[in-house]
């Protein structure tokens, strides 16, 4: 048996004297019990969203795109905007899972399920916007390449929007299996424990006849293996291709070559920000504080403010170099964004994702909740304007200025983005419900390396001295 | 428990008698390259050469320090075991650090060829260059030597204070955290000097500034990447070695399988990035920016564009993917030494096109260089190494690294 030992610098992972049982109880508790009043008045707030969304969706579907606010000149403007920005968001989910198992990171046991999650249902709602943005969507099934009765008609292989179409379609898939996999053995938790026939049904479905033998588990974990060796190179190829959509065109401000790490940066910024937003009304709902703790809060924000300086690095590496460039239509194009009539929208994404998040560089801020929470709001509000700022700023006022305008959205286009806020909090009460949203099997996994009543024993270990310590150890 | 380290006289004399091939190569070049019958081409490659490998060898060293910043702010216990290693690296970043610096200041002020231009920093004389003339607020001599002056005395200043801190660390009281708190604070000052000059002034200035006209964004992040992977190889080579000499009794296995799972992952980082910033310059297809890559992939330069990706990517990902091959001591070392040589490489054909135009070499001056700095890392690493313990007594992660699993 290998010895489960953890240095006094980290804190407890799971707070409390938890048993195995315990952790069980604490998190499929909630899953047998009638839903809380709150829970039914924000599942029926979520489903108005949802509804208005369909319609607005559905208006310009029968009148056509031109019921949206976007013109010849500005071809893109809030939905690919939110598109992107829900692609961003759908980011965390497998950092955590997947980079974050690789580099050991115990914590990532308490935020992954629901991180997983939320992915999964951003990823769905960011796929609506290309697919309505095509007007006739009915011809939608045109993006996919295969072998058809349309001659040689083919999509354009060259275009980094097909690319777009895998890329998003792949990660999707991915992030669905790793997540579901997870799921099962927590499945099978609750089977053994309902007491209702159709919970056992459904649940005993749900998990695939998961007995939790020792051969399950080693299936299990080399599944996991192998889906996290995928979905690590995926968690840097969506966002790298979504910027590729911008930076393969000669658009100044879109053709950068800093744009995919930095969209990557900044999807995992704005993800965490999401899952932060998330996890604090969670934790408090379900009464989750001792697996969610303040320790992974604060290490939640300690990638916010990484990821927040990362791409200010880059926003000023932009600006310089335009100026570095020469270029006078990269430096016409970034001196409009800072004083031309969106200069309301820069601001906004400096502010709030380069200036604001330098606070976590504070101790007492990162472990502050209530900050917290507001914190991860402003920044999803900055990355939503970062990407305003890249789309519409950057086509405005294109070469000829002739065919310079202003864009604004009009109603279609704002329910549009409604609805999709809809659809995300419709699926995430719905699995808040119906899913354990803490990895039970995987608490239990670090509980006797990283549980608060496991490390008061460690002490004792701390006293050796190391070469007796390593004498005891060193069997392997 | 074997922890102190004594520099080998077969070490000592191996790093001597590199140092003096170097300067051997140096005096040498002095006198035909800088020679009365040599033409400019020569002085070019003279300066040229030792910029590449002062640069280069200034980037692995303060890499080192960068390493031991991020691994302490993340709680790292993986690399407690054999930090001292880093640690050794980023104290001499000063000694690269200021020779790179030398070299940079010396290219700028004393280098010209026979119209008086400088052929390595265009800038220094724009001659009515339109393009140049609108960079010289930034790209002028005062600036970039500032730069160059202030980043070389922060980064030599903060690789110093990490080995001290990590010292006293030892003779605080046991179980003591309050020392490896402190060392965060210093390391999240390191990180925002780090964003402030590796990852953005710095590779502009000396490196990239080389091609005068040309820019690209991600330039500095693809120099830190290719850096990077050289920096976490030298440290491995150097763990290897201590391990050989009897020394760093805790580190095993799992240590090395670790270092090895870095090399592939950097490697793979490394040519994320070249890609990111080849493909889409090459989709773009603007002449201001192709320029770049097109005296680089065709004609005499294309054997290293191409040779650079199989050593630096192809091989890295195929030799270092298993399992096995990241725990065989062997393995790890040759590809470490592949991959240190294969982002010299790297360097080269950064820095030369510019200056060297098509008749480029790599010959006994560039080898002998290179040896030279290879022997100046042995000589004051080792140096360095044996002044203290080997193993971080006292360090709270100390535990978790000789039980650490990779």
């Amino acid at each position: 048996m290998h010895l489960k030992y953890e240095s006094i610098v980290r804190e407890p992972l799971v707070d409390g004297n938890k048993t195995y049982r315990q952790v069980t109880e604490d998190i499929i508790s909630p899953i047998e019990k009638k839903p809380g009043k709150m829970w039914y008045i924000g599942f029926f707030i979520s489903l108005i969203l949802l509804g208005f969304g369909a319609f607005s969706v559905f208006w310009e579907v029968y009148f056509g795109i031109g019921v949206w606010g976007i013109n010849r000149t500005v071809g893109w403007g809030w939905d690919i905007t939110n598109f992107v920005w829900w692609v961003g968001i759908g980011h965390a989910g497998t950092l955590i899972s997947a980079i974050l198992l690789i580099f050991r990171q115990g914590w990532r046991t308490g935020v992954n399920r629901a991180a997983e999650a939320m992915t999964i249902f951003a990823v769905m709602c960011a796929g609506q916007f290309p697919i309505f943005h095509m007007g006739r969507v009915w011809d939608a099934m045109f993006v996919l390449p295969y072998p058809n009765t349309r001659g040689p008609l083919w999509p354009n292989f060259n275009s980094a929007l097909l690319w777009d179409v895998f890329a998003i379609s792949t990660y999707f898939t991915v992030s669905l299996l790793f997540w579901y996999s997870g799921l099962v053995p927590d499945f099978a938790t609750i089977r053994d424990r309902a007491k209702t026939k159709f919970r056992k049904r459904a649940y005993g479905l749900a998990s695939f006849g998961w007995t939790g033998t020792a051969k399950n588990w080693q299936r299990f974990e080399s599944l996991s293996l192998v889906l996290a060796g995928l979905s690590t190179p995926l968690v840097l190829s969506v966002h790298t291709i979504v910027s590729f959509d911008f930076a393969t065109s000669v658009i100044p401000g879109w053709h950068t070559t800093i744009f995919p790490p930095y969209f990557v940066a900044g999807a995992i910024f704005s993800g965490f920000a999401m899952v932060q937003t998330l996890l604090i009304l969670v934790r408090k709902i379900l009464s989750l504080e001792e697996y969610i703790t303040l320790g992974h809060i604060e290490a939640m924000n300690k990638v916010i403010v990484l990821t927040g300086s990362i791409v200010g690095v880059a926003y000023l590496t932009e600006l310089f170099m335009a100026w570095y460039s020469q270029v006078v239509y990269e430096q016409d194009a970034f001196n409009w964004r800072i004083i031309g009539p969106y200069w309301w929208s820069y601001w906004a994404m400096m502010t709030c994702n380069v200036v604001s998040p330098q606070l976590f560089w504070f101790k007492k801020l990162r472990r502050n909740i209530p900050f917290t929470f507001i914190m991860s709001i402003v920044v999803n509000i900055g990355m939503w304007f970062e990407r305003f700022v890249i789309i519409v700023t950057s086509l405005y006022r294109d070469y000829l200025p002739g065919s310079w305008t202003y864009y604004s959205p009009t109603w279609p286009e704002v329910g549009f983005y409604i609805g999709t806020f809809g659809l995300f909090f419709t699926c995430f009460f719905l699995f808040a419900k119906y899913f354990p949203v803490v990895a039970v099997a995987e608490i239990k996994f670090v509980l006797k390396t990283s549980g608060d009543n496991y490390k008061r024993d460690m002490a004792k270990e701390d006293e050796k001295s190391l070469e007796e310590f390593v004498h005891e150890n060193s069997h392997h | 428990m074997n922890d102190r380290f004594e520099v080998p006289a077969r070490l000592r004399s191996t790093s001597l008698l590199l140092i003096g091939v170097g300067v051997l190569a140096l005096i040498i070049a002095f006198f035909t390259l800088m020679g009365s019958h040599s033409t400019d081409a020569d002085h070019t490659r003279f300066w040229a050469g030792l910029l590449h490998n002062s640069v280069y060898f200034a980037f692995i060293a303060i890499i080192s320090v960068f390493i031991q910043a991020a691994s302490s702010l993340a709680h790292g216990g993986w690399i407690v075991a054999y930090r001292r290693v880093p640690e050794a690296i980023g104290a001499n970043a000063w000694i690269f650090g200021s020779i790179a610096a030398l070299v940079v200041i010396l290219t700028i002020l004393v280098f010209k060829d026979h119209h008086g231009h400088n052929p390595i920093y265009h800038w220094v004389h724009p001659d009515g260059d339109k393009i140049l003339e609108g960079k010289s607020a930034f790209l002028n001599k005062g600036m970039v030597i500032g730069f160059t002056v202030v980043t070389v005395a922060l980064w030599g200043f903060f690789g110093r204070k990490f080995r001290s801190l990590s010292i006293a660390q030892e003779s605080a009281a046991k179980n003591s955290t309050k020392g490896y708190f402190k060392f965060m604070i210093w390391a999240a000052l390191f990180l925002v000097v780090f964003a402030l000059t590796m990852m953005s002034t710095t590779p502009w200035i000396w490196i990239m500034s080389i091609d005068a006209h040309w820019y690209s964004t991600l330039f500095s992040w693809y120099v830190f990447a290719s850096s990077l992977v050289a920096g976490m190889s030298m440290i491995l080579l150097w763990v290897v070695y201590l391990k050989n000499n009897g020394n760093l009794s805790i580190v095993n296995k799992e240590h090395i399988h670790d270092l090895g799972k870095f090399m592939f992952a950097i490697s793979v980082f490394w040519t994320y990035l070249w890609f990111a910033q080849y493909m889409l310059i090459w989709y773009a297809n603007i002449p201001e920016e192709t320029t770049y890559f097109i005296t680089r992939q065709h004609g005499p330069y294309s054997i290293l564009f191409y040779g650079g990706f199989i050593i630096n990517f192809c091989m890295p990902i195929i030799i270092l993917m298993s399992r096995p091959s990241k725990r065989n001591y062997f393995t790890v070392t040759t590809m470490a030494l592949i991959i240190i040589f294969g982002h010299w490489l790297d360097f080269y054909q950064m820095m030369m096109p510019g200056p060297i135009g098509e008749h480029w070499t790599i010959g006994w001056y560039e080898i002998g260089l290179l040896c030279g700095f290879v022997g100046l890392m042995i000589f004051t690493v080792s140096n360095t190494l044996s002044k203290a313990s080997l193993i971080p007594h006292n360090n709270p992660l100390l535990k978790e690294t000789v039980i650490h699993i990779s």
